[in-house]
């Protein structure tokens, strides 16, 4: 078997990551501050990146342990930083390390701990419409987590984390171009989940 | 107007759009940013002077003889003196026994190395071992493992498995880090995976988090999670199957590409992977396509189509004659990873694999 056809492609732009987005961003001064001590240059970081690192962990764990991870997510580069030789690669190397925190988290839990998310009910006051509101986000939250991962992480730091398609091309590294199809594309099957769910969730509260 | 909502947050959104985002903004970061501790620690280079300038004592003395000693013995013994280059070196560090780096042995819990291009890494039976570079990722080593670095540099790096069993979970761009083994070479495409290989110099690789490309000889496998796949010294990698595939699958799978069949028991084989193939199972059935006979591929088209129908613009006939564009645009249809970076990896890769696939 031969896949390999490379003579056959006319040369490629590098696909995922976006070197010009990832150097727009300004970051450059911050990541070298910070890897030469600057806890202020580290904090700008944060507040730039906090977003992004907790709408990654998001799509993959409970959102109570999303909130606890992001702090560990942060801890865990801190002394890494310093190694990074490509500062203008902050954000994917963030994000990579949030992936991969997310995965660990899974390893370390017990196998069957569910995806499915419950926060937020405990908290609801005795206002049924509210409740039910609540319970519409959660079951919302949890038809994103169904999709495919690559839909799952854009369409989050989208409608959770507010941010724009640029905004999430130039955090990740991805190019405009994947992260435009993945949250069209995304969009379109949670608008097909969703619309089977309703009817169903309506039958099931007897309206 | 421009009205791209979904994309930048131009123009009005439609009503379903608004209540998404309405629904979901409750699970917005709210938290407060933590106190960091102090960055101090960061680790920076040591100080080429820092061990005169720290004092003598005599465990230094002793340390330092021993450790000539041990060098000294280790230069005479040498058959075949390795070069070491100045290419950024890897972190060692000692999880458990006594890994050896080169001709250094790592026997106490705060013993740290760096294994430099060239250095042989291993790990005896009882002993275990991490390998990091902060850009590229990290790599934990089983017990009976030989690790080289064959590659270090600010956009590539590359080990070469020799024996055991490593475990990667790499977070540098896709097709920046390498490992070699004596049948295959797996090439990161933004994943975490597990690699072994075998005494005979077979081994496999299963994929635990985004997807492997496993290549030798222009004979390529792509190893989503959740996957798996075997290498063998001659054929190279064989057809990649997802683990939870029914073993009957798995077993007609195994006998295609690595025994020599009969003309009928091929058929049988292939028949069976074929009756086997769930929708998931789809990304097998298109590695398989290159992997049979003028004769076979219609069958494989007729099964795979049934599975996943090809996308538009993918045709039968394009199919059969192996169109590359139309097989990797099928292949983004399965949404397992992009093909298109595995191409521009090959594209940059050695003139050599280009020639051979435009003979």
């Amino acid at each position: 078997m031969a896949i390999t056809a490379g003579a056959r492609f006319e040369p490629l732009e590098w696909p995922s990551v976006n070197a010009a987005a990832s150097k727009d961003t300004g970051d450059e001064p911050l990541v070298k501050a910070a890897q030469g001590g600057d806890r202020a240059a580290f904090g700008q970081l944060y507040q730039r990146y906090v977003r992004m690192v907790h709408g990654i962990l998001l799509a993959r764990v409970p959102s109570a342990a999303a909130e606890d991870l992001v702090h560990d997510v942060f801890l865990q580069a801190l002394p890494k930083l310093a190694a990074l030789r490509d500062v203008s690669r902050f954000g994917p190397w963030l994000a990579a390390i949030a992936r991969n925190r997310a995965t660990d988290f899974h390893r370390r839990t017990k196998p069957d701990c569910s995806l499915d998310d419950q926060a937020g009910v405990a908290e609801a006051p005795e206002n049924p419409e509210r409740e039910v509101a609540i319970e519409d986000s959660i079951a919302l939250l949890n038809a994103v987590r169904e999709l495919p991962e690559v839909y799952r992480e854009p369409l989050i730091l989208r409608f959770v984390e507010g941010m724009t398609g640029p905004e999430i091309a130039a955090r990740t590294g991805l190019t405009h171009g994947s992260v435009r199809v993945n949250l069209y594309r995304g969009m379109q099957l949670l608008r097909e989940k969703w619309q089977r769910h309703a009817p169903q969730a309506e039958k099931e509260k007897g309206l | 107007m421009k009205n791209d909502y979904l994309w930048d947050g131009s123009g009005e959104p439609d009503p379903e759009l608004r209540r998404i985002e309405k629904s979901l903004v409750r699970f917005r970061h709210r938290g407060e940013m933590p106190d960091f501790p102090a960055i101090d620690f960061l680790p920076s280079k040591p100080s080429r002077f820092a061990f005169f300038t720290s004092g003598w004592t005599p465990r230094f003395a002793a340390a330092t003889l021993l450790l000539l000693a041990l060098t000294v013995s280790g230069l005479l013994l040498r058959l075949a003196p390795v070069e070491l280059s100045n290419a950024p070196a890897w972190d060692v560090a000692r999880l458990s026994g006594a890994p050896r780096v080169g001709n250094f042995s790592l026997a106490s819990d705060s013993s740290k190395a760096q294994l430099r291009v060239g250095q042989l890494m291993v790990t005896d039976n009882s002993s275990r071992a991490s390998l990091t570079v902060a850009a590229v990722g990290e790599i934990y080593v089983d017990p009976d493992s030989r690790v080289r670095l064959v590659e270090s540099g600010s956009n590539h790096s590359r080990l070469a498995l020799e024996l055991g069993t490593i475990h990667a979970a790499i977070w540098a761009p896709p097709g920046e880090f390498v490992v070699d083994t004596p049948s295959a070479s797996a090439v990161d495409l933004g994943c975490a995976y597990t690699l072994h290989v075998n005494e005979d110099g077979s081994g496999t690789l299963r994929t635990t988090l985004g997807w492997v490309g496993f290549h030798k000889d222009g004979h390529d496998s792509f190893i989503p999670a959740g996957a798996m796949c075997v290498t063998r010294p001659v054929q190279g990698p064989g057809t990649p199957y997802f683990e939870d595939a029914s073993e009957e699958l798995r077993s007609a799978l195994h006998a295609f590409d690595f025994e020599s069949l009969s003309a009928s028991d091929r058929q049988q084989a292939l028949r069976i992977v074929l009756a086997q193939a769930r929708r998931r199972d789809a990304f097998t059935l298109w590695h398989l396509l290159f992997r049979v006979n003028d004769e076979e591929r219609p069958l494989l088209y007729d099964r795979l189509a049934s599975l996943v129908p090809p996308p538009a613009g993918v045709t039968r006939e394009g199919t059969l004659a192996l169109n590359s564009p139309m097989m990797d645009a099928w292949w983004n249809a399965f949404d397992l990873g992009d093909i298109s970076v595995w191409r521009f990896w090959e594209q940059k890769q050695a003139p050599p694999l280009l020639k051979k696939a435009a003979r």
